[in-house]
């Protein structure tokens, strides 16, 4: 047992944290640290700054263009990311569907698509949710037939974060339906500008409309583009969930909002002073500190793959501690900020606004941030369809 | 990082619990009362009284993560015997503080488990206070006279000698002071505690001691005692983590066998998330006493503070919380002094309850500077 960083780990993250402080955008980097709203060019931009950097894709393994790096530089990676304020590197193409591609997919279709997605060159979106399945997956009915060397598609996705700059989407389709639930499902990818496709947006509490309904209404799909398997579906969807362990605790959200908490904290004001120095609120900040130090440590032990369980579990325990957290996190900000959080409207987070806004000037960050905050103990499988998988593990073993 | 157990460190937990499931069964311990002479000799063959003890004074130089190894499976049986306060604390304060000639006479007879050595340094009306005894030593030119009274000393009733703190007006700072229970001005009442262990309310009436009785640099008495008392805590993280872990197996595996309404109560589902809860505070826990037992070892003072006491509060509110739930979930059954969740559930409010809870480790957080990190700063 050695519970202290190596030499190497540490000249790792100064190395990253060097490499924020001279490489990340200001303009970015206020964005993200304020809470205010990215449009799609930002996150492209950002992603091929590190791509340039050769950190275009931290989870990759080498053979694939990817870093090479150990679980826990990745870890470190994200953390330091978070605290300095990059914007995150959109999940859908670098952590769902590169990793299944690597493991099921055929050559052919490796060569096509992976290379596009540390470059930016391809934006991803997730064709899971429907409006009758979503955290009951299994029941999904957009339905996929054979037609020759095409599958005609017909069906609706919803929740479907960033489908209007997609370029593609992974989607799950039912391609035999006389089968049990989860045996008939096969994963298709779908070009998002094949006609037939419509996105329509879904506006959100905070005002954003980054979610979509997805119309697929007889989309031709090559067969070319089927992932892995007819009706195989299901394993490749599991397998997506399950890979990514330590990401979706949103470790580096968590570190970065903390600080957001402190900093407010100093900006606030009662009685003359600072809320920072009120008792009551600096131990509301400490026990959630400690709270993010636990997350923390729990990562830790999972990325060094100490705890012998599967990822499954794993993967629902820190989604229901990261999602919780960043909740309390939310919470706090509110609370701190009291009044001033009421002040709200989407376009003062919005590219390029500069009018006015009531003072202290923070408060739209503070509502938007809590309202966002609402959707990461939803998505990714609900913390209760997680608790369920966690109990199955603990009560059968 | 690693934090998997060494080759030693397996083979010294594998054979603790070897010994506890085989020869020291629960009802031996709950006939036991706090202490068995039988286990306390087994510990000391297998070297965990002296884990923490230089080898040239009978021990094995051991390291915080080993005494994590040992704690999490005495934890896991709910050991009652005072390893904590003798064999972490009280040794490693002697290890790490006293002279040469202190370690020599003092050392040998804890590692080979002749002498229980324990700490008595809380005062009545004063809580988890340290710093600022009442209790003082009267510097004489053969030694000290101490006069005071200390509370909650943790197994007092067994042990041989006491470190007692005492403001020395010589040193203008607070001093620690090995007192053996038998000198003479020294009343030990033992009374029986929650958990089923004996602790002590110590009086100490003109008790003299020699100058050698004097642990150590005089003007450092805080500085050892916080240090004895955060390895204490590492201790104390890793045998809650222990002790959680079978208490959500006892949890899952009565939810599996016992029926009502015809079924499994494992099937239940608002059941099935509790134990889900169970199970993450339980993980929670775990990180954070290896997180306690990092901080030993760690150069900065603050640094320490907030790593020790961010472990000791998140462990102490999981053991509150899953021992809660795990009574609620074994029904009738759970409340009865029967099953041995019970002894699980008092034994962790205990130690939620020792060594700061969690209202004293949250107070000494809040009181630690708040600022965000400097590469962090929004503009």
């Amino acid at each position: 047992m050695n519970l202290s960083y190596s030499s190497a780990d540490l000249a790792f993250r100064d190395q990253v944290r060097r490499f924020l402080a001279e490489n990340l955008p200001v303009d970015l980097r206020e964005k993200v640290l304020n809470h205010r709203h990215l449009d799609a060019d930002d996150f492209v931009r950002w992603q091929r700054i590190l791509y340039q950097h050769g950190w275009g894709a931290p989870g990759w393994p080498a053979e694939f263009g990817g870093t090479g790096w150990s679980a826990l530089q990745r870890l470190l990676f994200d953390i330091e990311c978070g605290i300095a304020g990059a914007p995150r590197q959109l999940p859908f193409g670098l952590n769902m569907i590169g990793p299944v591609l690597m493991k099921f997919a055929s050559k052919a279709q490796q060569a096509r698509f992976l290379p596009r997605i540390p470059t930016a060159e391809d934006w991803w979106c997730q064709g899971y949710s429907e409006p009758g399945a979503g955290s009951d997956l299994a029941s999904l009915k957009t339905r996929a037939v054979r037609d020759g060397d095409h599958y005609i598609v017909n069906g609706q996705k919803t929740w479907t974060t960033y489908a209007q700059h997609a370029d593609w989407m992974f989607c799950l389709v039912r391609t035999d339906p006389g089968a049990k639930p989860q045996s008939g499902i096969s994963l298709l990818l779908i070009d998002m500008k094949s006609p037939g496709i419509t996105v329509r947006p879904i506006r959100t509490l905070e005002g954003l409309t980054d979610v979509n309904e997805v119309f697929i209404d007889e989309v031709k799909v090559p067969v070319e583009n089927l992932v892995g398997e007819e009706n195989c579906g299901w394993t490749y969807a599991k397998y997506l969930l399950g890979h990514e362990r330590t990401g979706i605790a949103g470790i580096g959200n968590c570190r970065r909002e903390l600080n957001y908490v402190k900093a407010l904290a100093q900006r606030e004001r009662r009685h003359g002073k600072p809320l920072a120095d009120d008792l009551r609120v600096r131990e509301k900040i400490a026990c959630i500190e400690a709270e993010v130090l636990a997350l923390e440590m729990l990562l830790m032990r999972v990325a060094s793959q100490a705890s012998q369980r599967g990822a499954g579990v794993e993967s629902s325990i820190l989604k229901i501690r990261g999602s919780e957290l960043q909740q309390s996190l939310s919470a706090l900000q509110l609370d701190i900020a009291g009044p001033n959080a009421v002040p709200f409207s989407p376009d003062w987070l919005a590219d390029g606004f500069d009018g006015w806004t009531p003072d202290p000037g923070h408060g739209a960050s503070i509502g938007s941030f809590y309202l966002e905050m609402r959707k990461p103990t939803i998505y990714g499988g609900t913390n209760e369809v997680q608790k369920e998988i966690i109990a199955k593990a603990v009560i059968e073993g | 990082m690693d934090f998997s157990y060494s080759e030693e460190q397996r083979q010294l937990a594998d054979s603790l619990r070897r010994f506890t499931e085989e020869r020291y069964p629960l009802e031996a311990r709950r006939k036991a009362n706090g202490f068995s002479r039988d286990a306390w000799r087994t510990y000391a063959e297998f070297g965990v009284l002296g884990l923490v003890i230089g080898s040239e004074h009978g021990g094995f130089d051991g390291q915080a993560t080993d005494t994590f190894a040992i704690q999490f499976e005495a934890g896991r049986a709910c050991l009652p015997e005072p390893l904590i306060p003798c064999a972490v604390m009280a040794a490693g304060l002697i290890q790490r503080y006293a002279t040469e000639a202190q370690r020599e006479a003092w050392l040998p007879p804890i590692a080979e488990g002749r002498e229980i050595v324990t700490l008595a340094y809380q005062e009545p009306c004063a809580r988890y206070d340290f710093a600022r005894p009442s209790t003082v030593a009267e510097a004489r030119d053969d030694g000290f006279l101490l006069d005071g009274e200390k509370v909650h000393v943790w197994h007092g009733a067994v042990a041989q000698s006491l470190i007692v703190s005492a403001w020395n007006a010589s040193a203008q700072a607070m001093s620690l002071f090995v007192v053996p229970s038998s000198a003479a001005g020294v009343t030990i009442r033992a009374y029986p505690t929650l958990d089923g262990t004996h602790d002590a309310q110590v009086t100490l009436k003109a008790v003299r001691v020699p100058k050698s009785a004097l642990i150590g640099d005089a003007a450092r008495g805080e500085a050892m005692l916080e240090s004895a008392l955060e390895l204490g805590i590492a201790a104390q993280c890793a045998a809650s983590a222990g002790a959680l872990e079978r208490l959500v197996e006892m949890t899952a595996e009565y939810l599996s066998t016992r029926k009502q309404f015809g079924q499994p109560l494992a099937r239940f589902q608002a059941l099935r998330h509790r134990v889900a809860d169970m199970a993450v505070q339980k993980e929670l826990a775990l990180s954070m006493a290896h997180l306690a037992a990092s901080a030993i070892d760690h150069p900065s003072v603050i640094e320490r503070r907030r790593m020790i006491s961010s472990a000791k509060l998140i462990v102490s509110r999981a053991a509150r919380f899953v021992g809660e739930q795990a009574v609620q979930l074994h029904g009738g059954m759970g409340v009865t002094a029967e099953l041995a969740v019970g002894d699980y559930f008092k034994s962790l409010m205990v130690a939620s309850l020792r060594l700061g809870d969690a209202e004293f480790h949250a107070d000494v957080l809040a009181n630690l500077p708040i600022e965000p990190e400097a590469r962090a700063r929004a503009a």
